[in-house]
């Protein structure tokens, strides 16, 4: 039902609208008031949990929490005044009490929404004094790290997990002033069933969650002169970086940043958009071969780390339903290591190689068992898009100044298909491009796909190939998988294809991303992976020159003996985790 | 085929992590014996030479995992030695064989946080064997 303009509420004096089922907080946020929040989460119900959002009703002079409260016409508020700033300075030195002050030396320094608050309201000494907390870092998880000692208490990592992803593997437990966040039995975040998708370390407000992060392990190897350190970048990190570097949302900035990589130290720089081509080659003729002869169907995609960890956690009956393909990030990892270690004569002891992804959950993928072949991990480490803006300013380079280039041959090129698999439908995008092409060996004719681009959490398309009506679907965040996925247990479902990604939107909203204020930044991020396939010719991953010279002249075909043993996987149930 | 498998030694004072590591790695054809205390480690290597050691850190004494490893490098070069230990979540210490400097003092040639899970254990034992 359309919301409709309904009435006005009075605000310091002046009249605001406000519409059917308004908070107070987004009536305020639609008029351009900003009011600070620590436990908000655009989207979800209002928990009224950190009292930040107070605003102080003129007719009685009592402080009501914005988030929790209806907007309605009878209200009359004052949003900043004496009372108001008083009281959320005293919530703050409150959350101040127990707090380390240790920001200097903490990952969120400059980036946390509490040391924000408090310098703007004025918190200049520790007023009210309160025990520490000692409970120590849990660095268990190969993605996460969670620090107790720094949290609030806000709950938005609890909501998230279990809200947005369906995962819970964080709860509150403990009473009164022993509540804390924890995991079931407080065991470590490593044996619960955190699936690493890091939407957690975006929500939360302080440095309690942040990435595992591998920034020190690529320096050392940079400058080890034994070292070759390749570096490949995905598909979401060029569209989303510059918001790093005070740019605005949504600019590709994929040529300053293959760069900018070369002036940090990396000596080779590849585009993972690349190995997007080949998981659709490799994706495409598996989906071909299911359909055609009988296999366990719908095929899901495997590219997403958190959910095919996800997948053997809470639904192991349905891990033969997922590709066997690996990701593009391990694809291009193990194809550096076993092919273009070969065609370069560098032995594979001495290759680093390196990923940069939008993505916590890449950390896991990279420790995974199966990435390991003789001693030689696939990818030896993986930073997130944050930890690559990190690294580029530690080496003081100035993007705005630096001259773009391309990315390394021959893992540089790539086609605009690959490149869509930073959104949420793209690689199902790409995969119908080449699928309808290796069916019908023509193409297809309209080849932007619009259905799968809307906003929608969930979406299905059917397409005609020759005589055949593939069924295939988009669902993106682990929450609204699970609806889907449990309809597939009870065969309630004549899909033939179904992409699944772990993040609300996809790899563009990833756990790893930049932390930007732009609410619309996703979005734009989004718009700028199409355009990119709007303005480029080369759509289509199976026209790749580089990918058909591979196959000509390593892998043979897709499918083939070779492109199994270096570019399949398994899985299995986990029955470990808690 | 026994004499081939590789030889492995867990040494923990907590059962709960040795008991499902011990069942894995057994699965995966190698020979596991264990102790559950640095005395019982330096006895079981009186007439066991392991190929790869597990180590807990803290234990009879606050740094019996890298009195182990010193030993145990001392006597037998060649033998890889994995320091498993809960110190960061206990007390707040990291420690690490990231970097060169690390490497050396501890003797480990890896040291991993705890929990850990089995199947990580043996990936990391794996790639440490080169298999």
């Amino acid at each position: 039902m359309k919301e409709q303009i309904m009435n006005t509420m009075t605000v310091n004096g002046k009249d605001i609208p406000i519409e059917t089922g308004d908070t107070i907080l987004s009536a305020l946020g639609k008029a351009g008031i900003n009011i600070p929040t620590l436990c908000h989460i655009e989207g979800l119900p209002p928990t009224g949990a950190c009292r930040i959002c107070v605003v102080e009703d003129t007719k009685n002079g009592a402080l009501i929490p914005s988030c929790s409260f209806p907007a309605s016409e009878r209200l009359s508020i004052l949003t900043h005044s004496v009372k108001v700033l008083k009281a959320r300075k005293t919530i703050v030195e409150l959350l101040l009490a127990n707090h380390p002050d240790d920001c200097l030396y903490c990952d969120r320094n400059l980036d946390c929404s509490l040391q924000k608050l408090a310098e703007e309201l004025g918190v200049r000494h520790r007023r009210i004094n309160s025990n520490r907390i000692t409970q120590y870092v849990d660095t268990s998880s190969p993605a996460i790290m969670r620090d107790p000692g720094k949290c609030i208490l806000c709950g938005k990592c609890v909501r998230t997990c279990e809200e947005i992803q369906g995962v819970s593997a964080l709860d509150f437990s403990g009473r009164g002033s022993k509540t804390k966040i924890s995991t079931a039995f407080d065991i470590s975040l490593n044996l619960s069933t955190c699936v690493g998708c890091g939407q957690c370390v975006n929500a939360c407000p302080t440095g309690a969650l942040v990435e595992r992060s591998s920034i020190h392990d690529v320096i050392e190897a940079i400058q080890d002169p034994e070292k070759i350190v390749v570096i490949q970048h995905a598909p979401a990190v060029s569209v989303s970086l510059a918001e790093e570097f005070g740019l605005e949302a949504g600019i590709d900035i994929a040529g300053t940043m293959a760069t900018a990589l070369k002036q940090v130290g990396f000596n080779f720089v590849f585009d993972t958009a690349f190995s997007a081509d080949l998981t659709i080659m490799e994706e495409a003729t598996e989906l071909v071969q299911r359909i055609t002869q009988g296999g366990v169907l719908p095929m899901m995609t495997s590219c997403c780390p958190s959910w095919v960890k996800f997948a053997e956690t809470f639904y192991p009956e349905l891990l033969p339903n997922i590709s066997s393909c690996k990701s593009p990030q391990q694809m291009l990892g193990s194809m550096i290591k076993h092919y273009w270690s070969e065609k370069m004569n560098i032995p594979q002891e001495k290759i680093y190689s390196v990923s940069v992804m939008p993505c916590t959950a890449k950390k896991f993928e990279i420790e995974r068992e199966e990435m390991v072949s003789k001693g030689t991990s696939d990818i030896d480490a993986s930073l997130t898009t944050r930890e690559l803006a990190k690294l580029i300013r530690m080496h003081s380079i100035d993007m705005k100044k630096v001259v773009p280039s391309q990315s390394d041959l021959p893992f540089g090129e790539r086609s605009t298909a690959g490149k869509l698999f930073g959104a949420s439908g793209g690689v199902m995008e790409a995969a119908i491009r080449s699928a309808y092409w290796m069916i019908t060996g023509t193409e297809l004719e309209n080849l932007v796909i619009t259905e799968l681009r809307n906003k929608q959490d969930y979406r299905e398309i059917a397409v005609d190939i020759n005589d055949l009506k593939v069924k295939a679907a988009v669902v993106s965040g682990l929450g609204n998988a699970r609806k889907i996925l449990d309809k597939i247990k009870t065969k309630d479902c004549d899909l033939h294809f179904l992409e699944i990604m772990s993040c609300p939107g996809g790899c563009i909203n990833g756990g790893g991303q930049p932390k930007s204020i732009d609410k619309d930044a996703v979005i734009k991020r989004m718009k700028a992976l199409y355009a990119i396939d709007k303005n480029e010719e080369q759509n289509v991953s199976h026209k790749n020159s580089a990918i058909i010279e591979l196959y000509d002249k390593f892998l043979k075909k897709p499918g083939s003996h070779k492109a199994h043993e270096l570019l399949h996987t398994t899985y299995h149930k986990r029955t470990d985790l808690i | 085929m026994e004499e081939l498998n590789k030889k492995i030694m867990l040494v923990d004072d907590d059962p709960d992590f040795i008991e499902p590591i011990k069942m894995l790695l057994e699965s995966h054809n190698y020979t596991v014996k264990t102790a559950n205390s640095e005395e019982g480690a330096i006895k079981l290597l009186e007439t066991y030479k392991p190929d790869l050691a597990v180590l807990d850190l803290m234990m009879d004494n606050f740094d019996s995992g890298f009195i182990l490893s010193h030993k145990l490098k001392k006597l037998y070069p060649d033998t890889l030695v994995i320091i498993a230990t809960g110190v960061a979540k206990e007390t707040g210490f990291r420690f690490s064989s990231d970097s060169k400097y690390g490497e050396n003092w501890t003797n480990a040639d890896l040291i991993m946080d705890k929990g850990i899970r089995p199947d990580q254990i043996l990936k990391e034992i794996k790639k440490l064997f080169k298999e």
